[in-house]
């Protein structure tokens, strides 16, 4: 899709950054996960990384932080001097916790090292979620061949992100895509996601003029969406995590319609 | 310069389900068309300027005696060495840089040589109405999704084909594919070929055909008529020279009268004097 509400300077940005991810994994030693598929614990909805061990090599992960940097730098020179703090922050130990902090994407832990540090506070997040992604992604392409499907509500079997995006291959099977770590799993072509509520009343389609290959699937039980693309009338298939960024402006029209990222089911007495 | 792409039609794999049709209508906003019973499941006669796709049915007696029942999604060829371009008088045909042939329609002024010069006969041209009730034509024909094309889309009636008879994209590689298909059938239908007729440079529709162009009723070896090449390179370079020329005649011959008249009139003004 050629129009898109994100900037060329942008996209161009993130294909770079989507480019050094795929030139990371393969420096990322394949034994260093190892994945447990504990089956009871991924019907619960446990992400499968999370049972995983992985191996991370640390002195990597601070390596690849450096790389963003430089990259970032070259992009906004402007960058230069909130990103310098960075590298003297940076140690071992903080690494690990970002690692952990990263694979939980607990927003709060970094929020507060930002303030306590006197950092931009998109900064520390981004970075180590950018340095985290290959070491999910390498996990979700071991493990693809055991993720069929997902629990309702629990996000990617793999990763845990919130389910929002999929695909729609073939005659019209719909593939649920994970923009974070790249996992796909089926999906019914009348399902929510959120709440696995299947009932053909209560799933709605909104669609944008003029956008003849999006949908915005929402459902009135839980109030959740998910961006359905049909990529097969596209000249070439983009990345799951490109595809993401450019349907942005789905997301905006879901939220504005009172939908939301993750639905819930009100409970009512 | 955007990628060169090709529509690559399998007939062979056509089920004659006229989606196609149907998807070319729906996207391109072309109105109906209602039309008599033709006495087969074929619902025009050829290409319209309404109706920009057509489903053709053949029945057609094959080398064995038995008959075929064949269809051919039939549209614009989009040639790489097109004759309606080049036959334009007012460069209102021209081609996009993924190949495909569109019509201007601010430019085009209605004459109809791109109609009588497309060796494939799908250029027509369709008359409007303005607002105070004057007729005038325009030529339409299909765009090959143009529109769709620069928003990084396929085609509408390659991404509805349901068989997979329709496919899009990079030239070469939809080239290599029919011809490995044209391999892989050989033995059902021993006339089967590519066509992709070079007498107009190529096409950017290149079709998998199950017998001989002709059976389709299409021409064997289509060319670009030399009268549309004797117009486009000699004769309109060669008129545009003669506009000059005798532009030039006209202007000179008027600025040597105004001269001329004025030394009558300077003459005429002596000879009042002497008059007096």
């Amino acid at each position: 899709m050629k129009k898109s509400v994100v900037s060329k300077e942008y996209q161009n940005l993130q294909q770079d950054i989507l480019a050094l991810q795929e030139n990371w994994k393969k420096s990322i030693n394949p034994e260093a996960i190892i994945p447990k598929l504990d089956k009871a614990a991924m019907s619960a909805g446990v992400p499968a990384a999370a049972l995983a061990s992985i191996n991370f090599e640390i002195s990597l992960f601070l390596q690849w932080i450096e790389e963003i940097n430089v990259l970032l730098t070259q992009n906004n020179p402007e960058l230069e001097s909130k990103l310098a703090e960075v590298r003297t922050l940076l140690n071992e130990e903080t690494a690990i916790r970002w690692i952990d902090e990263a694979f939980s994407f607990n927003s709060v832990y970094f929020a507060g090292f930002a303030e306590e540090n006197g950092l931009e506070e998109w900064i520390p997040q981004f970075l180590a979620e950018t340095a985290l992604r290959p070491y999910l992604q390498v996990t979700a392409e071991k493990i693809q061949h055991e993720i069929t499907h997902a629990v309702p509500g629990a996000g990617c079997p793999v990763c845990g992100e919130p389910a929002r995006l999929a695909v729609l291959e073939d005659e019209g099977k719909k593939v649920m895509t994970c923009p974070r770590c790249l996992a796909h799993w089926n999906a019914k072509r009348i399902e929510c996601a959120h709440c696995g509520n299947d009932d053909h009343k209560t799933i709605q389609f909104l669609t944008i003029e003029g956008d003849a290959s999006s949908q915005i699937q929402v459902c009135e039980k839980c109030t959740g969406y998910i961006k359905v693309i049909d990529t097969r009338q596209y000249l070439s298939k983009p990345s799951p995590a490109m595809l993401d960024l450019n349907t942005i402006h789905l997301d905006f029209v879901a939220q504005e319609q009172g939908y939301q990222v993750v639905g819930e089911i009100k409970q009512t007495n | 310069m955007a990628t060169e792409y090709v529509k690559f039609v399998d007939v062979t794999k056509c089920d004659g389900c006229r989606a196609c049709m149907v998807a070319c209508k729906n996207w391109n906003d072309l109105p109906a068309e209602p039309q008599d019973f033709l006495g087969s499941a074929q619902s025009h006669t050829k290409t319209t300027a309404d109706t920009w796709n057509v489903l053709q049915y053949i029945e057609h007696e094959n080398s064995k005696g038995g008959l075929d029942y064949l269809f051919r999604h039939s549209a614009c060829f989009h040639c790489t060495d097109a004759a309606c371009e080049k036959v334009c008088p007012e460069d209102a045909i021209s081609y996009t840089d993924f190949g495909t042939v569109v019509i201007d329609h601010e430019k085009c002024v209605g004459c109809g040589y791109c109609v009588n010069n497309c060796p494939f006969e799908v250029i027509s041209l369709k008359e409007y109405v303005d607002k105070n009730g004057d007729k005038y034509r325009k030529a339409n024909k299909c765009t090959m999704c143009t529109d769709r094309l620069e928003e990084g889309l396929q085609p509408a009636c390659v991404t509805t084909c349901h068989t997979g008879a329709m496919q899009f994209g990079d030239k070469t590689a939809m080239i290599q594919k029919a011809e490995e298909r044209v391999k892989q059938i050989k033995d059902r239908y021993p006339n089967a070929m590519v066509y992709n007729p070079q007498g107009v440079g190529g096409t950017h529709t290149v079709y998998v055909l199950a017998e001989k162009p002709s059976v389709y009723g299409l021409p064997e070896n289509p060319k670009v008529p030399t009268s549309a090449v004797v117009w486009k390179d000699y004769a309109q370079p060669i008129g545009k020279m003669m506009i000059g020329a005798t532009t030039m005649a006209v202007v000179g011959a008027f600025i040597t009268n105004t001269i001329i008249s004025k030394k009558k009139n300077g003459k005429n003004e002596d000879g009042g004097e002497h008059h007096e």
